[in-house]
């Protein structure tokens, strides 16, 4: 039988998994609250106190010349044209009909939306931008970066820094479970009640899970 | 002279104690309840994330099977009911989807949606002839849709729930969000109990918003 650990290393192991459980729930916390929030959003249509329709105000609308080469590749054209008006931001989608010289794309951050509509033949760019709010900000990076689009997704840096940002979010909030889980295994005065509500949770998982589904 | 400020503090230090156990327990034990829809939200959120992933590629390999039937019209007025008359004789259930009338009346299409399935139905008014395509997905579909599955959509605020599951899993969604924001009010009350942590904890506490505080609103005033 290979020798047990000594008592020392479970304690200092119990310690570590405690105070690591605490600072990354500390820090993750922000996190949750936006997706947790951004839920509700999503479930209820929520935009208070107006949402979009009262921040959605035409900040400033601007036609600006551009020099952009053409190209079948849209997301190029929309690429160069964002450089030349110098507005940051996610290029949401770009819109451009077969044989067309017109080219439509926003340029998204939370917030915030740039309109660009592109005339190639007249080498001009028309630009809206307008404020959607901290309600709409909160709904874009739930999304983000999401299914949508995937071929666009991730155009500008910060996006893409939003994406890992939020897959560590997730993988600390399952490493704060595993961790819940073990502290409270620990705690034995907790097992039988804790062990109702696992159970309970978990029953209520599967009779709702197996209603819709099956 | 010194008993009477010494007992109560004593009493005082007691309560506190209670109320540090009590929102303890909370803690671990919602936390534990919730647990498996975390799971759930996590998991399905990662694969939302990165749809290059072999698990994402749920849509590629999906079924889809067709059917033509008769039909009796139901004699409806509006077109959910139209749709709810078509799904019983059809047996589908599910959410409501989009929906979409001819300008003559004489066809009228609609989608039902539940999690690893979606029902396209196409019905001929004046042939009284019904075309079902059903498309079913795998695990991995089912996990996509559940974590979207709310049956309103805010690009269509005028979408309500019909189906009487949409309004459960809503509400367990609801209920989740609720709860992650109690474990982290009480997950922020056990941490200030703790003097020796404060400092790190406040650390902590602090790049994590200001991380968020960056994304949500420094995009905007920086670069917007």
């Amino acid at each position: 039988m290979p020798p047990r650990p000594p008592r020392a290393v479970f304690k200092a192991f119990y310690r570590w998994t405690r105070d690591l459980h605490l600072y990354l729930g500390l820090f993750v916390s922000p996190f949750v609250l936006v997706y947790a929030v951004s839920a509700i959003q999503f479930n209820h249509t929520l935009m208070p106190w107006g949402g979009v329709s009262n921040a959605e105000v035409a900040r400033e609308e601007r036609v600006v010349r551009v020099v952009v080469s053409d190209s079948k590749n849209s997301l190029e054209i929309a690429r160069q044209v964002r450089q030349q008006i110098d507005v940051r931001g996610e290029i949401g989608y770009v819109r451009r009909k077969a044989g067309s010289r017109e080219v439509r794309f926003p340029i998204e951050t939370p917030g915030h939306v740039t309109t660009v509509d592109v005339d190639l033949s007249a080498g001009t760019a028309t630009i809206q931008q307008r404020s959607t709010g901290v309600w709409d900000g909160l709904t874009y990076l739930h999304k983000m970066p999401g299914p949508h689009n995937a071929t666009v997704r991730g155009n500008w840096l910060v996006t893409r820094f939003w994406g890992w940002t939020a897959d560590v979010a997730v993988y600390l909030i399952l490493f704060l479970t595993a961790s819940g889980v073990y502290l409270w295994t620990v705690l034995r005065a907790d097992r039988r009640t804790g062990m109702a509500f696992l159970g309970a949770g978990l029953l209520s998982f599967v009779a709702i899970i197996v209603a819709i589904v099956a | 002279m010194n008993k009477e400020p010494t007992a109560r503090s004593a009493k005082e230090r007691l309560r506190s104690a209670r109320i540090r156990i009590v929102v303890r327990k909370l803690h671990n034990y919602l936390g534990l309840y919730l647990l498996t829809f975390v799971w759930l939200f996590s998991a399905s959120g990662l694969i939302l994330n990165h749809p290059a992933w072999s698990a994402a590629q749920f849509w590629k390999v999906r079924e889809e099977t067709t059917a033509q039937r008769a039909i009796i019209v139901p004699s409806a007025t509006g077109d959910i009911e139209l749709a709810a008359g078509l799904m019983t004789q059809l047996g589908i259930v599910g959410e409501i989807g989009e929906m979409k009338r001819s300008s003559k009346g004489d066809a009228f299409e609609f989608q039902v949606v539940r999690p690893g399935r979606v029902f396209r139905v196409e019905a001929r008014i004046d042939s009284a002839r019904v075309r079902v395509t059903q498309i079913r997905l795998n695990a991995w579909g089912v996990f996509d849709a559940l974590h979207k599955f709310t049956g309103v959509s805010l690009d269509a605020p005028a979408r309500t729930r019909d189906w009487a599951l949409t309004k459960v899993w809503s509400l367990a969604m609801d209920a989740l969000a609720l709860g992650l924001m109690i474990l982290i009010v009480s997950g922020l009350f056990l941490w200030y109990r703790f003097p020796v942590k404060r400092v790190p904890g406040l650390i902590a506490l602090g790049a994590g918003i200001a991380c968020c505080a960056f994304f949500l609103f420094g995009l905007g005033t920086l670069f917007g």
